[in-house]
């Protein structure tokens, strides 16, 4: 049986962090400790996806299996083996 | 739309002459008598009023307080260094009205507020939010709500891009799709980022003067300059937004 997270990524946290990432975190895994463990593994890339607190940065867009998971709980989402968890930071520039 | 019903022209069937055949006859005439505003004339507002006036769009309005300076030249196509320290809008509308005298454009040197947002919208078939921040864009976003104007939106930041357009009524606006707006400067941009989204956000506003279904419906359709490929992130209207949901009469 498939064991580990499925991790996409767009723009620029595909820069960042790659895409199509398989990465495995402990259960009972969570939004968080997907985002943790993204973090973990690359130091540069954690400044734009958490904020200084550690925690997830508000306006990153985040969703499982394809279905956006949004409020003030969404960090605490429960996440399992083979689910797909996908970040995106939305821009502001025109 | 923009006073008098304008009927196409002998000069118009030939200017439009490698575009009617996909638009028709008549979907060219609705170009020709539509008015759409374009709120931001920088890197996505000039590719865009461009294409929107090569289109034949027959109304345009350019909205920007800001003055043409040196930095914005790598992506603000239709400045040049004559024109630094005048008005965008003033500029813009002069150069898009010398490529087809026969439109009308409508430069308003005015900042988006409360007080402003509603005027600058009125009389318009579409909104085209090009504009640099969340706040002035939440604003346009619940004023298009409230006046049940198409609004599409794009921003950018790098290599990278994001086109979402918006139906009141029939689909998730702004601010379900960007609840939280990201913080931080402004972003380096490459001109020609703000060159492809601008270009789609023209796209969509055509879309829907034809009747076509916009492609950035329901979806923040990404960009990504660095891979060169497209994607669709899903949006879902929010049941408790504050633009279009139970929490727009709250704020």
């Amino acid at each position: 049986m498939d064991d580990t997270i499925h991790v996409r990524t767009f723009a620029r946290f595909r820069e960042l962090f790659g895409d199509g990432l398989e990465i495995a975190v402990a259960a009972p895994a969570t939004v968080r400790s997907v985002a943790a463990e993204l973090a973990r593994v690359n130091p540069a890339g954690a400044r734009e996806l958490l904020d200084g607190e550690g925690n997830l940065s508000k306006s990153v867009i985040v969703m499982v299996n394809r279905e956006r998971v949004a409020g003030a709980g969404r960090e605490d989402v429960p996440v399992h083996p083979g689910d797909e968890v996908a970040f995106y930071p939305p821009v502001a520039g025109g | 739309m923009a006073g008098r019903h304008r009927d196409l022209s002998d000069r118009d069937r030939e200017r439009y002459l490698r575009q009617i055949p996909l638009v028709g006859e008549e979907g060219q005439e609705n170009l020709l008598n539509a008015s759409i505003c374009i709120a931001g004339a920088g890197g996505l507002g000039c590719p865009a009023a461009l294409y929107l006036a090569a289109a034949g769009v027959g109304h345009i309005r350019i909205v920007d307080d800001d003055v043409v300076s040196m930095s914005n030249l790598n992506r603000q196509v239709l400045y040049g260094e004559a024109d630094i320290a005048k008005s965008k809008a003033g500029i813009a509308a002069e150069k898009i009205r010398s490529l087809d005298p026969g439109i009308q454009v409508e430069p308003r040197d005015v900042t988006l507020t409360e007080e402003t947002v509603f005027p600058v919208t009125e009389g318009m078939d579409i909104v085209v939010d090009a504009l640099d921040n969340y706040p002035a864009r939440y604003l346009l976003n619940a004023v298009a709500q409230e006046r049940g104007i198409p609004l599409v939106h794009a921003a950018v930041s790098g290599y990278f891009g994001q086109l979402l357009t918006v139906l009141p009524g029939r689909s998730a606006c702004l601010q379900c799709a960007v609840p939280n707006p990201p913080a931080g400067n402004p972003p380096p941009v490459l001109g020609v980022t703000a060159g492809i989204l601008g270009c789609m956000q023209a796209g969509e506003a055509l879309r829907i003067l034809l009747g076509d279904e916009p492609l950035a419906k329901d979806a923040l359709v990404v960009w990504d300059g660095k891979t060169g490929s497209w994607e669709k992130i899903r949006v879902r209207r929010d049941p408790g937004c504050s633009a279009c949901g139970r929490g727009k009469n709250n704020g």
